[in-house]
């Protein structure tokens, strides 16, 4: 299986009044085609820095090195314009809180079918059928009404399906759902997980979902990265990962799991202005040994998995 | 006698609408229940099926259309004023954005300083009484100058427990208190819940979404469905409610 986009040794450095933020720390993986990557990781380890680096919406105090590469081309090197087309036709991301992102006066049809106006240079009637198309796709049983409403007289698992509908107006290679299940109940996030599905059947994109829900990661995703304060630590396939995690870090994660009887772990997450020396996660960490307190350990190969632990060098 | 306890005792709640109209909403009917020191309820139910309305009930925030609330057997509506908020005071509540119930504009020394201004601490003895109850948390001095935006929210529901500590509660509601949270600090959160619980005997009432963490924490669950209760009983008998149609 080949890959669509790889990235190479991210970082990025926000400088902020009260120091640098190293957000994102020499991270490295790849998504291949037709595959669905979950990325997951804590409030605030940069899960959803390194999907605005993929889309260039990083703000201007960003400092972003190494290689986001798409289809051959790296997307840090691009020129806005040539960014312009990539967002949307190639690669289109739904972001967290679904009310928020639609335009709150426009009707549901039209903010569907304004991609396809500007980018498909299509006639508004054609749009707007489409839209209606995409809707149905979505599961909604009326998808002409739909498409007259606003947002505000939809739920928030429907203005979720609303903007999944956007994202694949024009056929993306690649979508990029940012927390797509936050803020949901139990019974919509089940709901979220099957649109995805739907999605995927319809759809020959590659997904790269960003997430801190482990379930949502189990139900959707071929592989699983793990972040912890802006380093990836493991990725693998994601039945491997649930049956047999790696990481010291991966494993107490799964233990404060419900059907793992809420083992809470010690600590919290390091802060991303003063960052421990050596592997972030050594102060937490139960196998924790001198040379995890002193160096960086690089990310290394185990039985066909990637971790990043003095415990698999 | 009776056990020290809440009792929700035959509650029905429901709104009038319409100007001209004599049109109601019944939101609960008859719905009774009872939070025991050191034990746990847990509240559950589809959303928009009355529960948060319930706390508030049982908090005094709003009044039952019918029915009573008795906290150690004597009906709290009865009560003169000055005896219902003082007796209100051993029931406190823990809302699920814990970083919207604390005052953006005041540090976490300032919010937990006037709470202890206003129960009467004082004034030189206040920072060792907090400081004292933040440790009970799991918190120390270092999150004084801090804003509830430069905290997390595993933090923000630290404090916003600790405030309520402050007071001294006999019982706390807690509605969603760990849904906006990570699955690790959900974890560390219910840990510290239950700690506490063994340590000062509260008596919680647990409202969630979440079957796995409402089995695992709670003593007797309740289930709503269209403002009645369709379940009563311990953990191991309950199924989940959708099941139950």
């Amino acid at each position: 299986m080949g890959s669509i986009l790889e990235i190479r040794e991210l970082s990025i450095v926000f400088s902020t009044v009260i120091g640098n933020v190293y957000a994102v720390n020499k991270s490295s993986f790849n998504l291949n085609n037709n595959e669905t990557l979950a990325l997951v990781g804590e409030t605030g380890c940069g899960k959803s820095v390194i999907a605005n680096s993929i889309m260039r919406l990083l703000p201007q105090n960003a400092k972003v090195s190494g290689k986001i590469m798409y289809k051959g081309q790296d997307i840090l090197k691009m020129s806005e314009k040539e960014i312009e087309k990539i967002r949307q036709q190639e690669i289109s991301i739904v972001f967290q809180n679904p009310s928020m992102s639609l335009n709150p006066l426009q009707k549901i049809g039209d903010q569907i079918s304004e991609p396809l106006l500007i980018h498909k240079k299509m006639n508004k009637k054609d749009a707007f059928n489409k839209s209606i198309d995409l809707l149905r796709t979505m599961g909604f049983q009326n998808p002409s009404k739909t498409a007259k409403m606003y947002p505000h007289q939809l739920s928030g698992g429907m203005n979720q399906r609303v903007l999944l509908a956007i994202s694949m107006t024009l056929n993306p290679s690649i979508i990029i759902a940012d927390e797509p299940t936050k803020g949901l109940d139990n019974i919509l996030i089940t709901d979220m997980i099957e649109e995805f599905k739907t999605l995927k059947r319809a759809n020959e994109s590659s997904l790269l979902i960003i997430t801190h829900d482990l379930s949502v990661a189990r139900e959707l995703s071929d592989r699983i990265a793990i972040m912890y304060s802006g380093d990836i630590l493991e990725i693998s396939e994601t039945e491997s990962f649930f049956n047999n995690p790696l990481h010291p870090y991966s494993k107490i994660l799964l233990d404060s799991l419900p059907e793992r009887g809420f083992n809470p772990p010690k600590g919290t997450s390091p802060s991303m202005v003063n960052i421990p020396k050596g592997c972030k996660f050594h102060p937490r960490c139960p196998y924790v040994k001198k040379e995890c307190t002193e160096k960086v350990p690089s990310i290394t190969s185990h039985n066909g998995r990637q971790v990043r632990c003095y415990l698999f060098l | 006698m009776l056990p020290i306890s809440v009792i929700v005792d035959n509650i029905s709640k429901s709104y009038k609408y319409g100007i001209f109209t004599k049109n109601e909403d019944l939101i609960l009917s008859d719905v009774s229940l009872e939070i025991i020191k050191g034990k746990t309820v847990g509240l559950v139910g589809p959303s928009g099926v009355g529960k948060t309305t319930l706390a508030k009930i049982i908090i005094g925030l709003e009044r039952p259309t019918k029915g009573g609330i008795l906290v150690n057997n004597s009906n709290i509506w009865n009560m003169p004023k000055d005896e219902r908020l003082k007796t209100l005071r051993t029931i406190q509540m823990v809302f699920q954005d814990s970083q919207g119930s604390l005052n953006p504009k005041k540090t976490i020394e300032q919010s937990l300083y006037e709470t202890a201004k206003l129960i009467g601490i004082q004034k030189t003895d206040r920072k060792s009484f907090i400081l004292e109850h933040l440790e009970k948390v799991g918190l120390s001095s270092d999150i004084f100058c801090r804003y509830p935006h430069q905290i997390s929210g595993g933090q923000n529901q630290r404090v916003a427990l600790a405030r309520i500590l402050l007071v001294d509660p006999e019982y706390i509601l807690l509605d969603e208190p760990t849904s906006a949270l990570d699955i690790a600090v959900q974890a560390q959160i219910l840990a510290l819940l239950k700690n506490l619980q063994k340590e000062m005997k509260f008596g919680y009432l647990l409202i969630s979404h979440n079957t796995p963490l409402i089995k695992h924490m709670s003593d007797n669950i309740v289930a709503l469905k269209e403002g009645s209760v369709v379940f009563k009983g311990p953990p191991k008998k309950y199924c989940q409610i959708t099941t139950m149609e």
